[in-house]
């Protein structure tokens, strides 16, 4: 029982460090091909209309 | 090396916000066009609601009442998962909507949006005032400024990007800050557990043990009540996290982002009360009162005491950093929403805009936004106590029209503006009567103010309602 509150504080830290590293790594994808926002209006309309809601 | 730490953070941080480029056009100053990623909806909303409470009050939390925080916070994850299934997809779905104000007047009328895009905008200002002061105390605490330069100086450089960039260059900036502490602060707390904390599993559950027992025993089940409910409903679909299910790419990254925010709030929760946790281990009982001989509220200060006794200096300048990151990645979010409803439920009802204007209006009401909250910096009591203001305003002043007009198919525009008008002013009368009257300041007797305020405006939606619909049978 003592172990295991100790296991689970570590797998939080762990689950933690997992989506910072995830959004890092989408974060240089953005910032590097500017895929997060497209350029030219054409763009979102095609985008907006190919997502399906 | 200290000082090379630091500047190499701004400096990376400064090249982030530059890559994130100025708005050209106010569907990309409100929205980043419609066009967030998944990873970033979810880093920029776990960025934004980790504010100075969730990490520096929660780690004190955790010294002193051990997991029972824990528990308080599983409302908010609740909260958020909740919004993430039946909210925030019924949101990203409206079409041509900007703020929850446009949600709010395509449901209503545009008397409703109006009356949504004033509370917003002044719950905006008052939210970013308490982060302003929050930044303040921390840039304070580390160089030993002035608190009004403290305060100037964080305010400053988070508007400076904010308005030029808009909501991309705040989600894109987030989401830098967000991946610095998320790492950073949990490696801190693996690096204590290994390195710091003596007695290993053993003495960590004795002294959760019993720092939640001392918890429970100081703690009212009215206080646990009214937290649960402020934890549950004040933060709720906050501008900010409106914009942010609006900007996604679909409605199906809008429903996970907040989904996942909502998982990873009960890790972040964790890690934070399990620093509070060891700090009982590690913090001599004679630190302890000698910050609470100053005067001062020890919760406020164990994660500062707690990375200076522990981390190497360079370490421990790093984390400072991060810390002030944690509040500017929440003030941009709240100056660029309250913008956004300025212009969009205020401005534009009355004036039409060409898109270019519109652009200006949102960075000049940034610009005054950010004035407003480091002016009212100064009159920010607590932080936590400023921050129960904010959420006793909130939930009853838009949750109720919004949830209902959202879910249901004919919402009454009668039902809307009396369940905002009566919710926002009874929050807004209780709160003048508690503070200035009764002269109760505390968490323990603010937060209570939202139960009955939430029973008003439900009850003001009902009678709307009803008063609508018989007169339009009639």
């Amino acid at each position: 029982m003592k172990l295991l509150v100790l296991v689970l504080v570590t797998i939080s830290a762990l689950f933690a460090i997992a989506g910072g590293i995830w959004v890092a790594i989408a974060l240089v994808r953005a910032i590097s091909s500017h895929r997060a926002a497209p350029e030219s209006k054409s763009d979102i309309s095609r985008e907006n209309s190919s997502v399906p809601d | 090396m200290s000082v090379a730490v630091v500047v190499a953070y701004g400096a990376l941080l400064t090249l982030v916000a530059v890559r994130a480029r100025a708005a050209r056009e106010f569907a990309e100053f409100s929205l980043a066009r419609r066009a967030l990623p998944l990873a970033l909806v979810f880093g920029s909303l776990a960025a934004t609601y980790v504010g100075p409470v969730f990490s520096i009050g929660f780690v004190g939390r955790g010294l002193k009442s051990g997991l029972l925080f824990l528990g308080i916070g599983l409302a908010y994850a609740a909260q958020n998962v909740l919004v993430g299934l039946f909210v925030a997809p019924r949101l990203r779905r409206l079409r041509g909507c900007h703020t929850l104000g446009d949600a709010i007047g395509q449901k209503y009328d545009q008397k409703c949006q109006i009356l949504a895009g004033v509370i917003s905008v002044g719950l905006c200002a008052g939210f970013a005032a308490v982060m302003a002061k929050a930044g303040g105390d921390v840039l304070r605490d580390i160089f030993g400024l002035p608190h009004w330069s403290s305060v100037v100086i964080v305010v400053g450089v988070t508007a400076l990007y904010t308005t030029f960039g808009g909501l991309r260059a705040s989600v894109i900036t987030d989401a830098f800050q967000f991946s610095a502490f998320a790492v950073l602060l949990p490696i801190t707390l693996l690096w204590i557990l290994c390195f710091h904390f003596d007695g290993g599993a053993a003495a960590f559950a004795e002294q959760a043990s019993r720092a939640t027992s001392d918890g429970l025993d100081s703690t009212p089940l009215i206080e646990i009540i009214a937290l649960l409910a402020a934890f549950l409903l004040g933060e709720t679909l906050i501008p900010p996290y409106a914009n942010r299910a609006l900007a996604s790419k679909t409605t199906r990254v809008s429903q996970n982002g907040f989904i996942l925010a909502g998982c990873f709030s009960v890790a972040w929760f964790a890690v934070m009360v399990a620093l509070g946790i060891v700090a009982r281990g590690i913090i001599p009982a004679a630190t302890v009162k000698e910050v609470e001989a100053g005067g001062k509220v020890i919760d406020d200060f164990v994660l500062l005491i707690l990375f200076k006794s522990t981390m190497p200096a360079a370490g421990y300048a790093l984390l400072l950093v991060v810390l002030i990151s944690i509040i500017m990645s929440s003030l941009d979010s709240l100056l660029n929403a309250g913008a956004v409803a300025f212009t969009q439920d205020i401005v534009k009802p009355f004036a039409k805009l060409p898109d270019r204007a519109a652009l200006n209006v949102g960075r000049c009401a940034t610009i005054v936004i950010a004035l407003t909250a480091a002016a009212g910096a100064v009159a920010v009591d607590s932080i936590i106590s400023g921050l129960l203001i904010c959420y006793t305003i909130w939930a009853p002043a838009i949750l109720p029209a919004l949830i209902i007009g959202l879910l249901v198919k004919r919402p009454r525009p009668l039902a809307g503006i009396l369940s905002m008008g009566v919710g926002s002013v009874v929050a807004v009368t209780l709160w003048v009567m508690f503070k200035f009257i009764l002269h109760w300041k505390t968490e323990a007797e603010i937060s209570p103010i939202i139960i009955p305020a939430l029973a008003a405006a439900l009850l003001a939606y009902l009678v709307g309602h009803g008063l609508e619909k018989t007169q339009s049978g009639a």
